[in-house]
């Protein structure tokens, strides 16, 4: 989690507090997902709605950026933001058991709320764009935090200043990392890659270009997106143990293998062989070790 | 290794597997890395510029945890040197004397060696008893079994009919 390092607890924050939460790059194929949220005390509601946020999206990059800085230099508000590196994106989600992106959006939102009440922000509501089934989510938040009151809507940037607000936030600290990403890889990358969504001719063409038949891609492409199963032909064939693993029960296998052939892996039709030396034949001690005596290769 | 059969079956003679290490060995000691999959692809690729091992705060039975990404997979691994007196040999082929027949000089050489391997896991920290890291108990086992047996060994393994 990131936010500048909190002033010394702001008087404001010990009345009755509202607090927006909304995200950024939730969609594009590459880079972090960031959640940032907004808040002030009640009272200063009214001066939020005059700040002119508007919906995040239809405004200019450069309008984002000034209108940050403004809410940055606001003694009222505060705000802070959780970067999700596109690293634990891909790990969560092609983890055995998979966390998927409503669940991780959800415990970043939650963990935002967590983070100001630890700083002593007497939240007494917030409001939130919907994620996944809008009732069950506020169910979810309201037993997280029972004594706080969950607005949780579509649109609710356009709906709540808060929410307008958080989303600026969180899309200026997106635009931001993604412009100063700094990539763990030491081979050439170029850094045009667009708006990284998908569909963006600049992000594909970006795509073509880093493609690797080993590596697939640099480490700032989530490799759990559909985007990247039709590379699969690009690439090589790799097949994992803890997928061959859980291949043997027959109803979980098919399943798994559905999943994982839509996703571009190849299945567990694949000897295990493949995978690990035979134990045939051997006592207990080498089959245990998995080790496998070659008198000829 | 995959235990591949290679040439013809009807050859005897035994294949010749040179250790010594040439000036052309290089040593890959830091640079071997286990990964818990199978890459369909033999042949060289750039690792060190894709794959960025980092050390992590984690310690498990005394093995330190490093972390790494493949293919989008978060990976957690360990470091183990191998035991005093061993070695790790990649070995290539003998590039000439690819007879017809294979009866001439078939064999292996050090290509290279190296003195530690990096084992890797997914979704599962390394633990001393995973599977690759209990492989190395074998050293202990074939040290027990080859060493040279001494008078003292054969006398404190003779039952005393006495004390049962």
């Amino acid at each position: 989690m990131g936010s500048e390092p909190p002033p010394p607890l702001p008087e404001w924050a010990s009345e009755p507090c509202i607090m927006g939460i909304d995200e950024a790059g939730r969609g594009p194929v590459l880079g972090p997902m960031v959640y940032g949220c907004l808040y002030c005390a009640l009272s200063y509601q009214k001066t939020l709605s005059t700040l002119s946020f508007a919906d995040s999206k239809t405004l200019k990059e450069e309008k984002r950026e000034e209108l940050f800085e403004n809410l940055k230099a606001d003694e009222s508000i505060g705000w802070a933001v959780d970067v999700i590196d596109p690293r634990e994106l891909s790990d969560k989600m092609l983890r055995k058991n998979k966390i998927n992106l409503n669940e991780i959006s959800h415990e970043s939102a939650m963990g935002l709320i967590r983070k100001a009440l630890n700083l002593g922000v007497l939240l007494t509501e917030v409001y939130l764009d919907t994620v996944g089934d809008t009732e069950k989510y506020r169910v979810k938040l309201s037993e997280r935090f029972p004594n706080i009151k969950f607005v949780v809507a579509k649109k609710a940037d356009s709906l709540y200043p808060v929410v307008s607000g958080a989303s600026i936030v969180a899309k200026v600290t997106r635009d931001r990392a993604l412009r100063d990403w700094l990539p763990d890889e030491t081979a050439d990358l170029s850094r045009n890659f667009g708006s990284g969504y998908p569909g963006d001719p600049q992000t594909k063409a970006w795509l073509e270009d880093h493609k690797h038949s080993v590596f697939g891609f640099p480490s700032l492409v989530r490799f759990s997106w559909g985007t990247c199963t039709s590379y699969s032909k690009d690439f090589v064939d790799v097949l994992w143990e803890s997928d061959a693993a859980d291949g043997d029960e027959s109803g979980k296998s098919s399943k798994r293998q559905k999943k994982l052939t839509s996703a571009g892996f190849t299945t567990v039709k694949k000897r295990s062989e493949d995978i690990e030396s035979s134990g045939k034949g051997r006592c207990k001690f080498f089959q245990a070790r998995k080790l496998e005596l070659l008198s000829q290769f | 290794m995959d235990g591949r059969d290679e040439g013809s079956s009807e050859m005897e003679a035994p294949i010749a597997v040179d250790l010594s290490r040439g000036s052309a060995a290089a040593d890959l000691t830091g640079k071997v890395h286990q990964l818990p999959c199978c890459i369909k692809h033999d042949g060289p690729t750039p690792v060190s510029q894709y794959f960025k091992p980092k050390p992590t705060e984690m310690e498990v039975d005394g093995l330190k945890v490093e972390e790494a990404h493949f293919r989008g997979r978060k990976l957690h691994g360990t470091t183990v040197a191998l035991p005093r007196g061993y070695s790790g040999f990649i070995l290539g082929k003998k590039c000439h004397d690819q007879g017809n027949n294979g009866m001439n000089s078939q064999g292996w050489v050090t290509a290279a060696t190296f003195e530690d391997i990096t084992v890797w896991n997914h979704d599962a920290i390394p633990s001393k008893d995973d599977a690759f890291l209990r492989a190395f108990h074998w050293f202990t086992a074939a040290n027990a079994l080859h060493q040279t047996v001494t008078a003292e060994d054969l006398e404190s393994a003779c039952i005393d009919w006495e004390l049962v």
